[in-house]
């Protein structure tokens, strides 16, 4: 070992340092990309060697270059994403169907039922009176619309999650697929040369993003490559191969379910017939994970829910109404001809959809066929009284009457709305706090890059004067010579 | 722990939001000046707000059926106390005869004085309101009376009641029954007397007119006739005890409605001062927020190399 020695420890630390400026010039330029994990160069002694009985070093090199990177926290963050991917979809469709309930701000549903009951009031006052009939037709047919807006509505709500499934399984197909292809990308750089670290970086932000969407189980393996399953187990990603996640409707079904195909590069073309359908399994328990849960959620089970109420609520009214209207050999009822009574609401119309009013009663002289009277006289107003007290009798099918049973649900979905409103912003909250964590473990942080620059910086120009003091040394070794 | 300016960012851009979100809440009650805009503000008095307002709803329908039964009401009053001047006439006219010492003349005269009455009367007992015949029971198309008897009333003429709600399952029965008062010998019930003031003043009439008048039977038709004035007047108290009654009512809804409008006031209207006070602060909050993230996000270890 010689003066060269010193030629080759200053080289290799020029060499180093370069390529540890690189690494920060890296860090610098990434600064605001998603995803990414800063990098750091890990130095390590040159292997020593034996002179003069001494075991000396050889300067320093590279052993790796790492990101930071913790895998709880990205399983935390995946697990995050997924409850909050679900409850914000959930708030934002809620809150779209509030306004159909809105009994504060807008007269709806409520405001109807207590108007027709109320225009039965008036009846009571002038049994005969022709305005007096207009207005009960009158206030029947605005309680009918307005069932059918908020059945319109709802419907139209449920359909858009329906419609929703297809975009949202699309997506998550395509992202399934650049995962397989980042697996791929991964495995075979990382069989030539160290970490390929941006291709983790982006595999990793993709599966971030996928468990919003959709809940997801994901193991990583020796080779790199992560596989990624559904939460019902099938496989949706498998080293470099991946599965098609779309919907399809299946007969007798009239909306979508969510098939899976199995896993391939490429995957088989779709066939419901032969595909894993996941419908019941791809949201979670009680469909509570990603968008996807949230969807069929809403689509299967929290819009019925509300649907059913108010079908049952226009059922009841439909059949309380008739029950008194129309004339039975037990309970005779006249209309203002002296006709028996005939049916007010058409009978075959028991949801809110379908609620209206009979034929008999809309046709030319509809007015006269209002059942207001018990016996034939025209001044009897004993049927428009007990038409009119419906208002407050407790329907026992409803256990409540018409209003007190509509002001429940109002109180409900606003209860509904405002417990997701705070589920979604406190998961929210959650994936916040991931994220920080995550930040601050694998962020850049401009400052810090600066100091290891400055410090790269220094370390280079010393390897340089290294060199120039060699060459100095062999100047005067070779003085000595001449 | 490690701090990256994405970090303080990613912090502040969050805080911004929910102080944002806070004073956007502010604001909206301020402008609508409630508490409650929408039932997830706050489910629970939502309830209890639709149920104070569907029961203040009713309370106003009540309050228009007191209205109409009361001018109901008054046109019937109005018409008795017709009823009354009219009774009052005939037994003048028919005292003045009844001692039985009349000439012929003066006795047609009373006849046919009282059949001018008798006409009156059965006008009276006609009475429309808006198209209906107060007096008819509910047959309230069908003029209840006629000159002609007997019978004097109507063959469809009935004693069915008209019954409107006027508090929750508390009926008010707005008619009296014009057979009740005037043809009350043949009436089902008889709540006030049981003569028929019709037919007595027609055997008036007809004695008058006769050649030979039978005085007894004059005495005794003045008699029934003073009984008709009777029972006149108790249809008469009857009918001032019902407008009594939605007098009472009357109050009772309107006191209830208040005290209804009020609670829901205390439920829904926004306390001004209370909401200025809190968007003042909140205002304070952004504002804070807003200087130190503009004033930390331009710190850094550029400035100084």
């Amino acid at each position: 070992m010689g003066i060269g020695a010193t030629f080759q420890i200053g080289q290799a630390g020029l060499k180093i340092y370069q390529v540890a400026t690189e690494v920060v010039s890296e860090n610098i330029a990434n600064v605001n990309t998603e995803g990414y994990s800063r990098q750091r160069v890990i130095l390590e002694t040159a292997p020593p060697t034996n002179h003069n009985g001494f075991p000396l070093g050889t300067g320093v090199k590279i052993s790796a270059v790492e990101r930071y990177y913790d895998s709880l926290l990205q399983q935390q963050l995946v697990n995050a994403d997924s409850t909050s991917g679900h409850d914000s979809l959930k708030s934002q469709v809620l809150s779209q169907i509030e306004p159909a309930f809105n009994e504060i701000a807008n007269d709806g549903i409520g405001a109807s039922i207590t108007n027709f009951f109320d225009a039965w009031q008036d009846l009571t006052l002038n049994p005969s009176g022709i305005p007096e009939r207009q207005a009960v037709l009158t206030q029947g047919q605005i309680l009918a619309d307005t069932f059918h807006t908020v059945s319109t509505s709802l419907t139209d709500a449920q359909s858009a999650q329906d419609v929703s499934l297809t975009t949202v399984t699309a997506d998550v197909s395509a992202t399934l697929k650049d995962i397989a292809q980042l697996n791929g990308q991964i495995k075979t750089t990382e069989l030539v040369s160290g970490n390929a670290n941006e291709l983790r970086d982006r595999r990793d932000l993709l599966v971030r993003n996928l468990s919003e969407q959709v809940g997801i189980t994901y193991t990583e393996n020796a080779d790199g490559t992560t596989d990624v399953k559904a939460l019902g187990g099938q496989a949706l990603v498998t080293g470099d191969t991946y599965a098609t996640m779309y919907t399809s409707v299946v007969a007798p079904a009239t909306t979508n379910s969510v098939f899976v195909t199995a896993v391939g590069n490429p995957p088989a073309a779709t066939n419901p017939a032969t595909d894993t359908n996941i419908t019941a399994t791809v949201g979670g328990a009680n469909n509570s994970k990603g968008e996807i849960g949230a969807l069929l959620e809403l689509r299967d089970t929290t819009i019925p829910y509300y649907l059913g109420k108010v079908n049952t609520l226009a059922a009841q009214i439909v059949s309380d109404v008739n029950a008194l209207h129309v004339s039975t050999g037990g309970r005779p009822t006249y209309d203002l001809n002296g006709a028996a009574g005939g049916a007010f609401f058409d009978a075959a119309g028991t949801t809110a959809a379908s609620i209206n009013l009979d034929a008999n009663v809309l046709g030319v002289g509809g007015t006269s066929k209002i059942a207001a009277s018990l016996t034939t006289s025209r001044g009897d107003n004993s049927n428009a009284l007990a038409l009119a007290k419906l208002a407050n009798t407790t329907d026992a099918t409803l256990g409540a009457t018409f209003s007190s049973y509509y002001d429940s649900l109002v109180s409900e979905v606003g209860l509904a709305v405002k417990s997701t409103e705070n589920q979604a912003s406190q998961s929210e909250a959650f994936v916040n706090q991931l994220t920080n964590l995550r930040e601050s473990n694998s962020g850049v942080s401009l400052d810090e890059e600066l100091t290891t620059l400055l410090q790269y910086q220094r370390s280079y120009q010393a390897s340089a004067k290294l060199i120039t003091t060699a060459t100095e040394m062999l100047d005067i070794a070779l003085g000595m010579v001449g | 722990m490690r701090v990256t300016p994405n970090m303080s960012s990613q912090n502040a851009l969050y805080n911004i939001q929910k102080n944002r979100a806070v004073l956007d809440k502010i604001q909206e009650q301020l402008a609508s000046q409630q508490t409650i805009n929408r039932p997830s503000d706050d489910p629970i008095n939502t309830r209890y707000l639709l149920d104070m307002n569907d029961k203040f709803q009713a309370g106003t329908q009540y309050l228009s059926n007191l209205n109409k039964a009361d001018t109901w009401l008054s046109f019937s009053e109005t018409a008795l106390t017709g009823m009354q001047e009219i009774m009052k006439q005939a037994n003048s006219v028919v005292s003045a005869i009844s001692g039985g010492s009349q000439d012929a003349t003066e006795l047609k005269n009373v006849a046919s004085q009282l059949t001018e009455l008798k006409k009156q009367l059965v006008d009276m007992g006609n009475t429309q309101y808006g198209d209906q015949y107060i007096f008819a029971g509910t047959d309230t198309n069908v003029p209840p009376f006629s000159v002609t008897g007997p019978p004097y009333d109507s063959a469809t003429s009935n004693e069915a009641t008209m019954d409107v709600e006027v508090r929750q399952n508390s009926n008010l029965t707005m008619n009296v029954l014009g057979k009740q008062i005037l043809t009350a010998d043949t009436a089902a019930t008889q709540p006030y007397g049981n003569k028929n003031i019709l037919s007595a003043m027609d055997s008036l009439i007809t004695q008058l007119n006769s050649a030979n008048p039978d005085f007894s039977v004059i005495r005794q038709n003045a008699s029934d006739l003073e009984d008709g004035t009777e029972q006149i007047t108790n249809a008469q108290s009857d009918v001032a005890s019902k407008r009594k009654r939605v007098q009472t009512m009357v109050d009772l809804n309107t006191y209830n409605n208040n005290t209804l409008a009020t609670l829901r006031d205390a439920t829904l209207l926004a306390d001004t001062y209370k909401l200025a006070i809190q968007q003042t602060s909140q205002q304070t909050a952004l504002e804070a927020t807003l200087s130190s993230t503009a004033k930390i996000s331009q710190m850094s270890l550029l400035d100084y190399i």
